[in-house]
């Protein structure tokens, strides 16, 4: 049997145990209900608490490598509380009720993954991205209030904790999506960076870790590296910097799955390879007719390209030629996969447009590493070219080019697309008075606030000096204007330190919607856009204004 | 070097047992052998003479660590490499089971595509 007849078959057995999996999982949720319900009425017995451990034990095992995530982290929370009812040997009758609804809940996440993709386009306007939960942990109470006031202006929801035993206590029942702990806690002249092991459960949190202290001494740092802490950030904190560090964790986490096609006439082998690069998490698109390949390109949108050397009609260095002669795919990562060890042919091939050279046969795990760090090392550079250094958002051509493209396609699907151009009032002043690093902040305050605040299928785009562009695909006026005030509100509510003194600031904004203004382009759109601005800041700035 | 054939997997849940045989056997061509239990893993081990123990570390009753001890008590397979599967595998932890005399530990949620490689690796290591 070869390699991928093997897969294929290994992938159909998969998906049965997958499917028998699924079938009796709503059972298995039910029979956990019902133990929790029972507790609940009839009192708790060892027994019953082991019994109750061991299953949400299981489940939070088996629904990741069913693939449920979502499934497996609701229960591995749920498991983590039942343990620390095991060690306490005392369950709160209060808390038992509310763990039956959290039971419930795990139901929700069994149609997850199929529901993804919906879940994403119904999303309409009204939803800003998830919250984002971040935990204090700081002995200064005055000082974490402060703080956490400025990240709750960013829309992180914050808890506050004012001692690593506190915090190690909520660990037990939920979990944040990042973890910030102040380094020295003087009251119990605690070194966190020593002895955050002994917390159990906050040392147990998979989320990401930042330290934040007023001393800068090495050792804590090397503890808090050893650690895996993700940042080190010295008081007086500098909020905006602190949230972009964790506005970069999260979309780390968040980031979409790397599109792969692969051109290979060889189907079995392809099958293997797109199986395999599948099981990691990536999208694959295979292309069996080289003939199409640019409209195959075009519409896959591939960050990436696994080609064979030699192929019966084309070879690879020709289909490579091919794509390098269109301008918009000169930069697209192009490897080949082939059983060539001649050195002088590989060199040859490259020579015409190839990026790399993976030998067959080729480990599973090799070939993933290696498309991986393709992907992330194209995106990164692609980063570099179309975003702004400060902000991350896109430049000028870029997001004028976007706002074109998608105000086309409101027109296609005949659905409201609104383009916002916004604009920091009276930013010279800021600027003059406070001097241009302090200016910096501020704008790098209202990207990551935008970012916050909308979705992911959201554009934005730094368009000048402190003007900003938002194209809100799918989004009709009214909703543009609710989440635009949303974002005027936080930016106003927003402080901003300089040399001990604070100060805010306010911004406009101006919006057309495409239904509103039937012929227009994406052209006449911003200029709309940017004449109701002008409305706006004659209007005596600080507001929104729709275009007439 | 001999090529690994015979694993033995004790595992209690059958969800998990049957996706790691499938993994291990179809991907990886081993031979394997599943217990649901400790007690079943010491009454069916030396019949089997594994090559490799793979062991769940949160079981109910007799759990991982204590199963490879008695299997260790087992003359013929006092020095058959382990590994742990468990779902919580802080460095700590890691290196708290490594010298409970395991090679590795295997993270759960398993990837089932990778699994077979991953033991090959590990076996390969214990023969370097």
């Amino acid at each position: 049997m070869s390699n991928s007849q093997q897969a294929e078959i290994f992938a159909a057995h998969l998906n049965k145990l997958r499917n028998d999996y699924l079938a009796h999982l709503p059972d298995e949720i039910d029979a956990l209900r019902a133990l929790a319900l029972q507790m609940a009425e009839h009192g708790v017995s060892p027994l019953s608490v082991d019994e109750l451990h061991h299953r949400l034990h299981k489940l939070a095992g088996s629904g990741g490598t069913f693939g449920l995530p979502e499934l497996s982290q609701q229960a591995s929370l749920l498991e983590r509380q039942v343990k620390g009812w095991l060690e306490s040997a005392e369950v709160n009758e209060s808390e038992l009720s509310g763990f039956v609804a959290s039971i419930a809940v795990l139901n929700g996440t069994i149609g997850q993954a199929e529901k993804t993709v919906n879940y994403v386009q119904q999303k309409g306007c009204d939803l800003p991205g998830d919250t984002i939960t971040v935990w204090l942990v700081d002995d200064d109470l005055l000082l974490g209030q402060e703080v956490g006031r400025q990240l709750e202006s960013f829309n992180y929801e914050v808890r506050l904790f004012s001692s690593l035993g506190e915090a190690d206590e909520a660990a037990q029942t939920s979990a944040p999506d990042i973890l910030l702990l102040d380094v020295l806690f003087e009251a119990e002249s605690n070194n966190a960076t020593e002895v955050l092991s002994l917390y159990e459960h906050l040392y147990g949190l998979l989320c990401p870790l930042i330290f934040i202290s007023s001393y800068d001494d090495f050792e804590s740092r090397v503890n808090a590296s050893k650690l895996n802490a993700k940042g080190y950030f010295l008081k007086p904190l500098n909020v905006p910097r602190l949230v972009n560090r964790i506005s970069h964790l999260i979309d780390q986490r968040r980031a979409p799955p790397a599109k792969v096609m692969i051109v290979d006439d060889d189907i079995e082998l392809t099958e293997h390879f797109r199986l395999t690069l599948m099981a990691a998490g990536m999208r694959v698109s295979v292309l069996d007719k080289p003939r199409q390949l640019m409209a195959h390109i075009a519409e896959f949108r591939p960050e990436l390209i696994l080609m064979d050397m030699h192929m019966p009609d084309f070879s690879g260095p020709e289909l490579a030629g091919v794509i390098r002669q269109y301008e918009n795919w000169a930069s697209l990562p192009i490897v080949y996969l082939s059983a060539e060890t001649d050195l002088g042919k590989q060199i040859a091939a490259m020579d015409r447009g190839a990026d790399d050279f993976l030998i067959k046969p080729i480990s599973d795990a090799q070939l993933v590493a290696a498309v991986r760090v393709r992907v992330e090392r194209s995106r990164q550079l692609e980063a570099q070219i179309s975003r702004d250094s400060l902000t991350g958002l896109l430049k000028h051509a870029s997001i004028k080019e976007a706002v074109d493209t998608e105000v086309l396609r409101a027109r296609r699907n005949e659905k409201p697309t609104t383009v916002v151009m916004l604009d920091i009032d009276h930013f010279k002043t800021v600027n003059d008075r406070y001097g241009h690093a302090t200016g910096d902040i501020v704008i790098s305050s209202i990207a990551m606030l935008l970012r916050q605040r909308l979705r992911q299928s959201d554009i934005l785009g730094r368009y000048g000096g402190e003007e900003f562009v938002v194209v809100l695909p799918d989004c009709d006026q009214l909703h543009a204007k609710q989440l635009m005030e949303e974002v005027r509100e936080g930016f106003a509510r927003l402080q901003f330190n300089h040399s001990g003194s604070t100060f805010s600031c306010t911004l406009s904004a101006g919006m057309a919607e495409t239904s509103k203004h039937g012929s227009s382009d994406g052209e006449a759109l911003l200029i709309l856009a940017d004449e109701a601005l002008y409305a706006a800041k004659r209007g005596g700035r600080n507001q929104i204004r729709e275009a007439v | 070097m001999t090529s690994l054939q015979r694993i033995l997997y004790v595992e209690d849940e059958a969800d998990i047992q049957a996706v790691a045989k499938l993994a291990l056997e179809m991907v990886g061509g081993f031979e394997v052998k599943i217990c649901s239990s400790g007690a079943e893993a010491l009454r069916d081990a030396e019949g089997f003479a594994p090559q490799l123990l793979l062991l769940d570390v949160m079981m109910p009753g007799m759990d991982g660590p204590s199963t490879l001890a008695a299997l260790r008590a087992i003359p013929s397979l006092s020095d058959v490499p382990a590994v742990f599967m468990t779902a919580k595998v802080q460095p700590a932890e890691v290196a708290h089971y490594k010298s409970m005399g395991a090679k590795d530990v295997i993270a759960k949620p398993f990837d089932p595509m990778g699994l077979a490689d991953e033991i090959k690796r590990i076996w390969d290591r214990c023969h370097e």
